[in-house]
């Protein structure tokens, strides 16, 4: 590394007394685990972690201030360009806090239609971020064939809703979409492609070696620092901790629907990754159940209320783990407050356990374990 | 959110009478709690937190939208295994203190330090956290300092991690030829 990143740099004694080099380097902000801009101030000893610090800031976009301004409607299009990985999670779940305030109940096919939104968006993202983690670890022709079958979902993606990452699938009171035989027929074609190399996949990062080598032992985050520091999604999952908002506060319809927490004991890297996985190809069952029983009728109530003055809370399972939305209404067509608070936001902490004392070389396969979200951190 | 007279999961949790206890259309549990005072916050997250709940998110906002230094409130929502408890307190502007939360959730720290920054609001019983999003000790120009993506890619770092590899392995001729 050149030396303009290698500041502060000293010996000191290490054990044993041989010299050990201190040094801090920045991570970041633009950097390969990160889809968007971080800063991490790394102390190094050796070619060992020993200190973190993270500064946020570098696209900080001011979006709860400008979901004042605008209205109730609107809000559906600005809260899903926070960000694209999980860009249904923000309208669905903002949806859902006007309707808790305002009282309005969803026809039932539109409980399973925001479902299977969720859900392809849930197996995209996933997909995406355990491909990632094969390029960090070097492993490209894994990341090449996870790209590969993912492609797959991005393909049902434009072929339902018309576009690859903002579905614009949700509206106040229902859903703006809906799926005729023909659709259907394409979508079970698609979810039945996806199972076989799904299943491949999963043994890959579960079996191979190599995928082992570099993942399993590290980043660990204990369980009771997950508790402590409130972790969620995946990363609690990943620690033992069996809280998935799906299950724990059913929202749409996933009460009518059989899926399984998914959780790992290890702790590492690893485990996170293969929960991930296993979300993923519970992702598609659950699609497949959406298929099933979802009846036939509207997608939309006949009418809406006026929005009431009144605060309401709404939470969904984004792919990320639990997001918040708090809505607190004046009664006029625009929010007092609209607040949010993504996965992610809870996850970043866990980075001062899961690295300390890691290698340089695990820092961006320990980050990109936590999946992180910036421009949804950041708003 | 419909209100309930059901038995509510708030009751055995906290002291107040007026906790309102609603209900969503999928029949999740919500309650909803006005503190007179940010000081009986203090004593909510204490009892919260014996009790094992999980912060989720803190909200700042003015009561009168878009007013500069009038009353705020402050809402609190924490997970009680599956239930939200909302808890509210009021910021008048003569005094803009309210009690910090993290040494009962060490998860509040982020939510502190942004309302801090974003709303001027001043914690007590913390020190004066540092800035989350717009932090001034960011070096100056820092966007422009690009770490390569191969150096960081190919886990390079120092050079100590190849010496000892060098020292302690035996290596072929070639190999240490090219040393």
């Amino acid at each position: 590394m050149g030396n303009d990143i290698c500041r502060n740099q000293y010996a000191r004694l290490g054990q044993g007394g041989k010299i050990v080099a201190t040094y801090s380097i920045p991570v970041g902000p633009l950097h390969v685990a990160l889809e968007e801009p971080m800063y991490f101030r790394v102390d190094i000893e050796g070619e060992t972690v020993k200190g973190l610090e993270i500064s946020a800031g570098h696209v900080h976009r001011g979006m709860e201030s400008l979901a004042l301004q605008r209205n109730y409607f609107q809000n559906i299009t600005l809260t899903e360009r926070l960000c694209s990985l999980c860009s249904n999670s923000h309208p669905c779940t903002y949806c859902m806090a006007v309707e808790n305030l305002a009282g309005i109940d969803i026809p039932e096919r539109a409980r399973y239609l925001r479902v299977m939104a969720d859900e392809i968006k849930r197996l995209a993202s996933n997909l995406f971020n355990v491909g990632i983690m094969a390029h960090t670890i070097g492993f490209n022709s894994l990341f090449m064939h996870v790209m590969e079958v993912r492609e797959l979902a991005q393909d049902i993606k434009e072929g339902v809703y018309g576009n690859r990452m903002d579905l614009a699938a949700n509206c106040i009171g229902g859903v703006k979409y809906d799926i005729d035989d023909e659709i259907e027929s394409f979508l079970r074609t698609q979810l039945k492609e996806l199972k076989r190399p799904m299943d491949e996949l999963y043994r890959t990062y579960e079996k191979d070696p190599l995928v082992t080598a570099r993942t399993k032992g590290i980043g660990i985050l204990p369980e009771k620092d997950a508790i402590r520091l409130g972790v969620v999604g995946p990363v609690a999952r990943g620690s033992g901790i069996a809280y998935d908002i799906r299950d724990k506060a059913p929202y749409s319809a996933y009460d009518q629907l059989s899926f399984t927490v998914q959780t790992e004991t290890e702790a590492d890297v690893r485990s996170r990754a293969l929960v991930r996985l296993r979300e993923a190809i519970d992702a598609i069952s659950l699609m497949e159940q959406c298929l099933d029983r979802m009846p036939k009728g509207p997608t939309v109530p006949d009418c809406l209320p006026d929005i009431p003055p009144g605060q309401s809370v709404a939470r969904s399972e984004a792919p990320r783990g639990e997001l918040i939305y708090y809505l607190k209404s004046d009664g006029t067509d625009r929010p007092q407050r609209l607040k949010w608070r993504v996965p992610t936001y809870m996850n970043w902490e866990a980075l001062h356990i899961m690295m300390n004392n890691c290698k340089i070389s695990d820092i961006p396969l320990i980050i990109n374990s936590i999946d992180p979200c910036i421009s949804c951190t950041e708003r | 959110m419909t209100p309930t007279t059901s038995d509510s999961p708030f009751k055995a949790i906290l002291p107040y009478r007026d906790v309102i206890h609603t209900t969503d259309s999928n029949g999740n549990h919500f309650g909803w709690v006005d503190l007179p005072s940010p000081e009986a916050l203090q004593i909510t997250g204490k009892r919260l937190a014996e009790y094992g709940a999980r912060l989720c998110t803190i909200t700042a906002f003015n009561k009168k939208k878009f007013a500069q230094d009038g009353d705020m409130q402050m809402v609190y929502n924490f997970d009680l295994d599956g239930a939200v408890l909302t808890v509210s307190i009021p910021v008048t502007p003569h005094d803009r203190r309210v009690p910090s939360l993290v040494d009962y959730f060490a998860n509040a720290d982020w939510h502190e330090r942004e309302f801090a920054e974003l709303f001027e609001i001043e914690l007590t019983g913390r020190d004066a956290p540092k800035r989350l999003f717009l932090d001034p000790k960011i070096d100056t120009g820092v966007f422009n300092r690009l770490v390569p993506l191969s150096s960081m890619m190919n886990g390079a770092s120092t050079k100590q991690l190849w010496e000892t590899i060098f020292a302690e392995t035996s290596m072929p001729d070639w190999a240490k030829e090219a040393k």
